[in-house]
């Protein structure tokens, strides 16, 4: 392959926001009335009340809070994998920062509504805000929800930050490339960036320095969120591993995701020659790092569990591993490691197809973690005669769908009006200079061969 | 004001109206002058009496007034007026003393249940189609006269029959003494869980047919042959004050308490052992327990005085019921019989017990008799920690058995015209090869004092409802349960709700219009001066201490819930009727082959719909059943090990069928029963009785067969043999998420 | 020192009847949900009675356990709520603030008990059942947790009327419903901090246990273990 000029990079990130073809618009319209329907479910369980959905006595939580831990999880690729990338240098990393960072805001987004929407009184989800109110009294700061409300808050704006910033450069070449309304709004989303060496430097220090910051924010945001159920003596919930299990769950779904978000647009949007397969290559050794490490945090717990043989926990315990729970925590452990392992440890699977059926595979079984780490402890807590069962309703089910189909149109949407790939970043990468140890040359360098 | 108390109050005042005004803001319910005075959020403490079971508890009722929407001459508009709100036990009075059991705390919602009859309603649709038109009362009423007045002149064979439950005091006078007033009328007595057999045996052995009033607080010794005494049996508040002191209220004294039934019951659970005993043997298990004890010397065999002598073989030392020798044949081993006889001899004062399905069998009457000598034998009866009869009129003959009546209708012996029913409901609590059903088709007019439409009622052709019983004047004499007597008293904790009037009020105006025998029969204007006049008797016959007269002693009675004696007086045992020659032993009898009907069945009284009659509550049906856990259901109780042999699982619909019929319920899998035996509680399977029991699981009254309990004619309801087999898939409603404590999965490796 | 509500729980009498369980609902305004919303766990007892069979035929027994709100002085749930609904009181109970109450639910998790009940849809008392209401306890609406507060409307009209009337509350003059009605007299209730009072003698038995203890939730209620016939000692 020929290497790309700047001209050419700029036609092929920028065509995508040319226009839309009759198939996008079908694909979006399905995805977006899913979307609408979960909104619709949401606006029957205001209605109705939240006993639409399928939580009960004694599993309080359900659906909705295995999709708040799922996608607040998934938020952590974006970041963690843009700033330790950027920090560690890895130069293969720019075509795939935006990717991943669009993916943590969205992600966020959406986990940030089911505190919201699993809530029995969600119009009142303000209170968890602390300002003075009528009451008299301020949030309760002992409560990990009080601390997920900070967490995921500064995350967001970390994260908004940290994918704004870089924006900027493109805003503004599409404000000089584009025409008419589109030039004059670009213009307003550009504040005004000229491109100058003073700018640059300042967008760079500031990346620099977000993705630094932005790290120890991401790590204690699903620390935080694993600490709502932690910090309740709750059989097989009770345990310390859970904060960096939890994160280490997290970044592994995320790169998962990743991988997912990154074939999608390869091939819709045509970025073969910028999306390559040593990109999924080293995401799927990433991913594969990661499903070890999945594999041992949940190997480590489980026999600690097992070694303590404490009554209440080991009913826990046997209720996932053989009892009405085990074909879903099988399930886990094939989507999550025996399908992965194979495929990303054997340099000939590790395709881009073959990281992407390993991605899949996480994903869903990332979703059966945490299912399988709130219902069933919740349905045998101490006494047995308050077991109970749970079983998601349409309302529950359609919300969830809806979370999956809004990734999808936000994404859709977002491809359309912002390059997808950082432009300028790829361009940067152009010029970098290779590094005096290696003879080969270097990914980034678009269209070497 | 403080912005939040503003809040407050217009939130609380909101909400009132909200509940109140009906959500309908087109119009405005109007609002009329209360009839009473009233102090708002002032509440007021008011006896009562509890009419759920036969144990006569005295009530508290708290009293406050509050917003309720009546009819007023025929408009629709709010009242403010007294309205109990919650029920307690009456801390004086001497049956439950402060306490009260789950039924009697749920009565509050019979008076303000959204199916009771708000006022008299006429035929107007086919029999059974439940069409009715309201009228007013006085037409009702006179209705009512026109038909009787034909019954009083008319030379026809026709007759009056009133089917009651078993009733007591002056509400039983006035009505046997209206239904007297009629030529050749029927007063006949229904309950399902009656204590006839019980009367009969006690009548036979101590001269006294009453249930017996047990003084268990002093008891070291309690043996329970299959009685509920903790749950349904009996004085249910008053056994369980006494076992409470028994276990725990005596320092240094813990009472033992053992349970012979085949399944465990609600007090069989309480029970330091459980001890299954195979169905109809109680008897003779028994008199297992008496032979040891005069075998060995324990006691003389002359102790058990006349209650032994009416045993056969009680002399000679009841040789043939050495426990070696009926052992395999009553299911109990002997060393258990024997150990048991000595801890209870060796252990006074000791009580045996006996009811329920014990007593339900063909032989029940033999079964309470050999209990009755074995009291006598243990010395209790008549002292304290032991039975003793509390000191009550005794009971008059008993009145015509509904099977018998629905016979005579049925073959056309007896020509009923008019039919009355109070407080009955013989078509669901009845057999089905009774033919109840039948005989009311039978009948050409059939008016019912109802408060609700039943599977009884809702044949008739005139209803007359009553009041509710916290709207009524109430009086009650218990038979059972205190020492003291016991007069109960109660003006109504409230004005009636609806367009409802007091049965017997209904009925005395009934016989004022008729003339004649009946109004001359029954001269009191209302049911309170019966009451009252019945005071006025009883003031002279018992003198007071703290009343100088009887106006006084009527005042106080009303105001603390009844009269009742300072003194425990124990009526002591005589010597009995000579109740014809000794009671043989014998075995009991069961409907249905066993080969063909390999179970025995066992309807059990429900700790909370007790014999269906409070299945229409809604706090009844969403209480889980104590053993169960069952909510808003019925259930088959099976053994493990019966169900793996018939592959029933939890759950699993099965099919219950009897030589006279079949149902279905779901099944529920318990230790606490024998393998041969199948037990259902009574209570559901309502096909008509208000929005919450209507439609809802299965009756097993209805498979019954017509067995009966030899020597006294009733039913013996415990003497049906079913057969079992799943049918699919049943909805079993439990509160509870596990049977056991340590349930396989918390076992530790 | 301020008065520090306990209750004991003798399980030696405790014969399983429910009539706590029932006395509860009428004293507390607990809605009942109906057959299809108690099928899927939404029935609210705040008292139930806990059954337990152990054994198989014919060498079965059965325990009791009533088993309600334990007040408990180290609540899981109360550091965890996020607007202070679950707080404890100056007098040792849990309260339960509906209206600040945006459920959660993440008390419900936290009580190892699993006595906290959760309002899925709006009351409904087919009229006329609204009249049973008792007017000195709030209606709780559709998504606010509720629970045993140890029958606090009792307590507080208790120490008003005994202030009104210038005595010291005398032990055994304030009862929940649940230990008024126990027809046997199992249940106890009465101030812990004073050492005279019949709880306070109660849990200190030699029976006396608490129900999880190992948690540390140091909970208010004590039970005393079903006892066994000493008789066949002296036999």
């Amino acid at each position: 392959m020929a290497a790309k000029t700047p001209e050419q990079i700029n036609e092929d990130l920028m065509r995508p926001l040319a226009g839309v073809s009759a198939s996008y618009l079908i694909v979006l319209a399905c995805f977006l009335t899913i979307v609408i329907a979960g909104f619709a479910a949401f606006g029957w369980q205001i209605y109705h009340g939240i006993g639409v959905a399928g939580i009960r006595r004694p599993v309080f939580w359900g659906f909705y809070i295995t999709n708040f831990v799922f996608w607040i999880g998934l938020s952590h690729a974006g970041t963690l994998i843009s700033a330790i990338l950027r920090l560690a240098n890895a130069t293969w990393r720019r075509p795939v920062t935006r990717c991943a960072e669009v993916i943590t805001v969205f992600a966020l987004s959406i986990g940030a509504m089911f505190p919201i929407i699993h809530l029995g009184r969600s119009w009142l989800f303000f209170w968890l805000v602390p300002y003075p109110s009528e009451r008299g009294i301020w949030p309760n700061i002992h409560s990990p929800l009080l601390w997920d409300f900070f967490a995921i808050s500064t995350y967001l704006l970390g994260s908004g930050t940290f994918l704004l910033l870089p924006i900027l450069p493109d805003l503004a070449l599409v404000r000089d490339l584009a025409t008419g309304l589109r030039k004059k709004i670009y213009t307003v989303l550009a504040i005004g960036w000229r491109g100058t060496s003073r700018q640059w430097h300042r967008l760079e220090t500031a990346m620099h320095i977000m993705a630094i910051a932005v790290i120890p924010v991401a790590v204690s945001v699903h620390s935080i969120v694993s600490w709502d159920f932690a910090m309740a003596p709750v059989p097989m919930w009770h345990s310390t591993i859970f904060a960096p299990y939890f994160v280490a769950g997290a970044i592994f779904s995320g790169i998962a995701a990743l991988i997912i978000a990154m074939a999608f647009l390869r091939k819709f949007l045509h970025l073969e020659e910028y999306l390559l397969p040593i990109h999924f290559e080293n995401l799927g050794k990433l991913l594969l790092v990661m499903s070890l490490l999945w594999v041992y945090f949940v190997f480590a717990e489980r026999l600690t569990t097992w070694y303590g043989n404490e009554r209440s926990e080991m009913a826990v315990f046997w209720l996932t591993q053989r009892g009405s729970y085990s074909p879903l925590f099988w399930t886990m452990v094939t989507c999550n490691f025996l399908i992965p392992f194979p495929i990303l440890a054997i340099k000939k699977l590790r395709t881009i197809t073959g990281t992407f059926i390993a991605s899949v595979g996480v994903v869903i079984g990332m979703w059966l973690e945490r299912f399988l780490i709130i219902v069933p402890a919740l349905s045998h807590k101490y006494l047995p005669y308050s077991w109970g069962t749970y079983r998601p309703t349409w309302v529950e089910i359609t919300i969830t769908a809806a979370t999956f189909a809004a990734m999808a149109v936000l994404y859709m949407l977002l491809s359309k009006f912002i390059p997808i790939i950082s432009v300028w970043e790829l361009k940067a990468g152009l010029h970098e200079k290779p590094h005096p140890l290696r003879a080969v040359a270097q990914p980034d360098q678009v269209g070497a061969d | 004001m403080e912005r939040r108390d503003f809040l407050k109050i217009s939130a609380a005042a909101g909400a009132t109206a909200a509940l109140e005004g009906c959500g309908n803001p087109d119009h405005q319910l109007i609002r009329f002058v209360p009839e009473e005075d009233l102090i708002p959020g002032l509440a007021t403490w008011k006896p009562s009496i509890c009419t759920l079971c036969p144990a006569g508890c005295g009530l508290s009722v708290r009293v406050m007034p509050g917003d309720a929407e009546v009819v007023r001459k025929g408009q629709l508009g709010l009242l403010k007026m007294g309205l109990a709100k919650k029920l307690e036990g009456n801390p004086a009075h001497p049956i439950n003393r402060g306490k009260l059991c789950p039924r009697g705390q749920a009565g509050l919602q019979v008076t303000y249940h959204p199916d009771r009859l708000k006022g008299p309603l006429v035929r107007t649709g086919r029999r059974g189609s439940g069409q009715f038109r309201e009228v007013s009362w006085d037409d009702a009423i006179q209705q009512l006269v026109s038909h009787l007045s034909d019954l009083q002149e008319s030379k026809s064979e026709g007759r009056l029959a009133f089917v009651t439950a078993p009733l007591r005091g002056q509400r039983k006078m006035i009505i046997d003494t209206f239904a007297a007033s009629f030529k050749r009328s029927m007063a006949v007595e229904f309950a399902f869980f009656d204590d006839s057999v019980i009367r009969s045996a006690n009548a036979a052995s101590f001269g006294h047919a009453l249930p017996p009033t047990v003084d268990m607080g002093e008891s070291n010794y309690v043996i329970s042959f299959g009685a509920d005494f903790l749950g349904t049996w009996n004085s249910p508040v008053a056994q369980s004050l006494g076992f409470g002191q028994m276990r725990k209220g005596r320092p240094g004294e813990r009472g033992k308490f053992v349970q012979f039934e085949p399944r465990i019951s609600q007090t069989g659970a309480s029970a330091d052992e459980w001890i299954p005993v195979e169905p109809g043997a109680e008897g003779m298990l028994a008199l297992s327990l008496a032979h040891v004890i005069i075998a060995e010397k324990q006691r003389p065999a002359a102790a058990a005085g006349h209650a032994g002598s009416l045993v056969e073989g009680w002399s000679q030392g009841l040789t043939d019921f050495a426990p070696e020798k009926i052992a395999a044949q009553i299911g109990v081993k002997p060393e258990t019989i024997r150990r048991i006889a000595r801890e209870a001899a060796a252990h006074d004062p000791a009580v045996a017990l006996i009811g329920d399905a014990a007593v339900a069998h063909t032989n029940g009457l033999f079964n309470a008799l050999a209990v009755n000598a074995l009291n006598a034998l243990l010395g209790s009866v008549g002292k304290p920690g032991g039975v003793l009869f509390g000191p009550v009129p005794a009971a008059k003959q008993p009145a015509a058995s509904l099977e018998s009546w629905a016979a005579q209708v049925n073959s056309g012996a007896a020509a009923v015209e008019v039919l009355l029913l109070y407080n009955a409901n013989p078509v669901f609590a009845a057999p089905a090869v009774w033919g109840v059903h039948a005989a009311l088709d039978k009948i050409p007019f059939i008016a019912s004092f109802g408060s609700f439409i039943d599977e009884t009622s809702a044949l008739a052709d005139l209803i007359l409802p009553d009041h509710s019983a916290l709207e009524s004047w109430l009086e009650d004499t218990p038979v059972s349960g205190s020492g003291k007597v016991v007069v109960s008293v109660a003006p109504p904790t409230m004005n009636p709700l609806h367009n409802t009037r007091a049965m017997p009020d209904v009925l005395l105006e009934v016989a004022h219009r008729l003339g004649g025998e009946s109004a001359k029969a029954l001269p009191w204007k209302t049911y309170d001066e019966a009451i009252q006049a019945s005071f006025a008797a009883l003031y002279k016959e018992m003198g007071s201490k703290t009343a100088k007269d009887a106006e006084e002693f009527w005042k106080k009675a009303q105001e603390q819930g009844g009269w009742w004696s300072a003194e425990e007086s124990r009526v002591t045992p005589v010597s009995g009727s000579s109740a014809g020659a000794a009671v043989k032993n014998s075995a009991p009898r069961f409907d249905g082959n066993p080969s063909e009907y390999p179970y025995y069945f066992l309807p059990f009284a429900s700790q909370l719909f007790y014999d269906g009659s409070l299945a229409h509550l809604p706090w009844m049906q969403e209480a889980p059943d104590p053993l169960s856990t069952v909510m808003w259901g019925a259930w088959v109780e099976i053994n493990p090990r019966t169900a793996e042999k018939l592959a029933i699982k939890q759950g699993d619909l099965v099919e219950v069928a009897s030589p006279h019929g079949k149902l279905e319920a779901p099944a529920l899998v318990t230790p606490g029963i024998a393998p041969d035996v199948i037990a259902m509680p009574v209570g559901q399977g309502h096909e008509n009785f208000t929005r919450y029991a209507t439609g809802r699981g299965a009756n097993p009254i209805s498979i019954l067969s017509s067995a009966t309990v030899e020597g006294t004619g009733s039913l013996a309801w415990a003497a049906t043999r079913v057969t079992l087999s799943s049918v699919g898939q049943g909805k079993l409603i439990l509160f509870g998420g596990s049977l056991s404590e340590n349930p396989p999965e918390l076992k530790h490796r | 020192m301020a008065r520090q509500w306990g209750m004991a729980i003798d399980l030696d009498r405790c014969t399983g009847c429910e009539a706590c369980v029932v006395a509860c609902h009428a004293e507390n305004n607990i809605s009942t949900v109906g057959e299809e919303q108690a099928a899927i766990g939404r029935a609210k007892h705040w008292i139930r009675v806990e059954r337990y069979y152990e054994g198989e035929f014919p060498d079965v027994t059965v325990k009791f356990m009533p088993v309600l709100c334990q007040q408990c002085d180290a609540a899981p749930c109360e550091p965890v709520c996020p607007t202070f609904a679950s707080y404890h009181t100056s007098e040792g109970l849990n309260g339960q603030v509906y209206n600040r109450c945006i459920g959660t639910r993440y008390c419900a998790n936290a009580c190892p008990y699993t006595v906290r009940f959760f309002n899925f849809y709006n009351p409904i008392w087919e009229k006329p059942l609204q009249l049973q209401l008792n007017p000195d306890v709030s209606i709780r609406s559709v998504g606010t947790m509720e629970k045993c507060m140890f029958c606090v409307q009792r307590i507080k009209a208790g120490e008003i009327q005994a202030a009104a009337e210038k005595h010291e509350l005398r032990d055994g003059e304030i009862q929940p419903a649940c230990v008024q009605s126990c027809p046997t007299r199992a249940m106890v209730f009465g101030d812990l901090s004073d050492p005279e009072s019949e709880v306070s003698r109660w849990a200190g038995s030699s029976r006396a246990t608490k129900l999880l203890g190992e948690l540390g939730t140091r909970p208010k209620v004590t039970y005393l273990q079903r006892d066994s016939w000493h008789g066949s000692e002296d036999a």
